[in-house]
């Protein structure tokens, strides 16, 4: 798995040159940033998985703890605890700092007008609330970032208009961040804004297909244990990431392997909150478990609208184009 | 770069703000923070596609050359939520368009503030410190 390729310039080379990005002057504001982050955060720990006392949600025709409805998780709360040996800009594609706070990361967004929770990270295991990433992961997704100009499968599958994966599709963002559960009998759908995804979980007892099926978003199987939907994720393949957005930060394009099992808790806590939890190891990847923890809120007016991401996805040739002029004035 | 703590801590809050607005692509990749753009042109189209929304303007160089520009915004169902729609821009609209040159050197850019005949100003990608 450590042997995996690293496209330059269209050619397909062995592995990762391992680089000295981090321009300590350049980045120190970021250093007080996150120290100063550190400092003031509340320790909260996010989601809890347990109904708030005395309610109990309403049941589907065929029993099921009835879980429909809008929701989103527009939040301002980091995907993890930040830590000086962060590099922001680097998981925000802006190595050299040049960005601006122009472009996506600071488009006006569906969060204006949005009161935004905020808690200490998204990762609520280990206590740390740093995913123990192994360093071979990060040196490939380090590669992988800064040679986004030469080859298209650099980018992460979200950039291609592939998939932000599971669970990273319900990793919070800044726009389309909308989701829509149905139940039927033996079923569980959701279908995600964001590229306008979905998902069909079965929860009728049946097993994971054989180790020869992989996926880019594994296969997911349900199970209800009390008023919670349980997920069990096997069967993913090689080629796509635990998360593909920036506000992922130092976990977004770490790659996801053929060894990566993903375990997610969905409990309606009360009318209007869906808490939220994933647990994932990758023993490939990372050096233990982790967990990951939101509530979702419902939203019934919210109005999700199709995102069919690839029908103009001009980003990636103008991103070789870019690249390519690079090459020209070197 | 050095800054009072104080200063420092009230960029922490906007940095910590920003962080999880980030969006689709990366910006540095394809366009150059270090070279502003200031157009005014007539909308020829208004391309309202995923992941990004396109406006295409014709712009009458300084020589009198017109020149066909792309400005690239947020996505369809951002800027729909953040007011704009099918009648915002019409073709034939004569904008004022700021924003960041592609790297390559084509006439594409990272749109920013759109101002339009009457003076309003809608936001189409980019961050509204760039439109001030």
């Amino acid at each position: 798995m450590r042997a995996r390729t690293l496209h330059v310039r269209g050619v397909r080379r062995r592995d990762p040159r391992r680089t000295g990005f981090v321009r300590w002057g350049a980045l120190q504001a970021d250093l007080l940033i996150v120290v100063a982050l550190a400092l003031t955060v509340s320790a909260c720990q996010g989601a809890g998985t347990t109904a708030a006392e005395g309610w109990t949600p309403s049941r589907t025709p065929d029993g099921q703890p009835d879980l429909q409805g809008i929701w989103t998780n527009y939040t301002a709360t980091p995907f993890e605890v930040p830590d000086p040996s962060d590099t922001p800009r680097l998981y925000a594609g802006d190595p050299d700092g040049t960005g601006r706070g122009t472009g996506p990361s600071s488009f006006l967004n569906d969060t204006i007008d949005r009161k935004l929770t905020k808690e200490r990270s998204l990762v609520v295991d280990p206590p740390s609330g740093r995913v123990p990433i192994m360093p071979w992961a990060e040196e490939q997704r380090t590669a992988r970032l800064l040679s986004i100009q030469d080859h298209y499968a650099n980018h992460t599958p979200w950039e291609r208009c592939i998939t932000r994966g599971v669970p990273g599709g319900i990793f919070p963002t800044g726009y389309g961040s909308g989701y829509q559960i149905l139940q039927g009998p033996g079923y569980v759908a959701i279908v995600y804004e964001m590229i306008h995804e979905a998902r069909i979980i079965p929860t009728d007892g049946r097993a994971h297909p054989g180790s020869g099926i992989r996926l880019w978003n594994g296969d997911s199987r349900g199970r209800w244990e009390g008023d919670t939907l349980v997920v069990d994720i096997t069967n993913y393949n090689d080629k796509g990431n635990i998360a593909t957005n920036a506000a992922a930060q130092r976990v977004r394009a770490i790659p996801q392997t053929e060894t990566l099992h993903v375990v997610e808790r969905f409990t309606r806590v009360d009318e209007n909150t869906l808490s939220y939890q994933a647990t994932i190891e990758d023993p490939t990847v990372f050096t233990g478990p982790w967990t990951v923890a939101m509530t979702l809120q419902r939203e019934p007016d919210y109005k999700i609208f199709e995102y069919a991401c690839h029908e103009g996805n001009l980003a990636i040739p103008n991103t070789l184009s870019a690249g390519r002029a690079r090459d020209r004035a070197r | 770069m050095r800054m009072p703590l104080a200063l420092a801590a009230a960029a922490a809050l906007v940095a910590a703000a920003a962080a999880p607005l980030r969006a689709h692509h990366a910006f540095a990749a394809e366009f150059d923070g270090t070279k502003p753009v200031k157009l005014t042109g007539t909308v020829t189209k208004m391309e309202w596609i995923n992941p990004h929304a396109w406006l295409h303007m014709d712009v009458k160089g300084t020589d009198g050359k017109v020149v066909a520009w792309m400005v690239e915004g947020g996505a369809p169902n951002a800027l729909l939520r953040r007011g704009w729609n099918r009648r915002s821009v019409p073709p034939g609209t004569v904008v004022t368009v700021e924003g960041f040159r592609a790297k390559d050197g084509s006439t594409r850019a990272s749109g920013g503030a759109v101002t339009l005949p009457d003076g309003t100003k809608l936001f189409i990608g980019a961050s509204p410190d760039e439109g001030k």
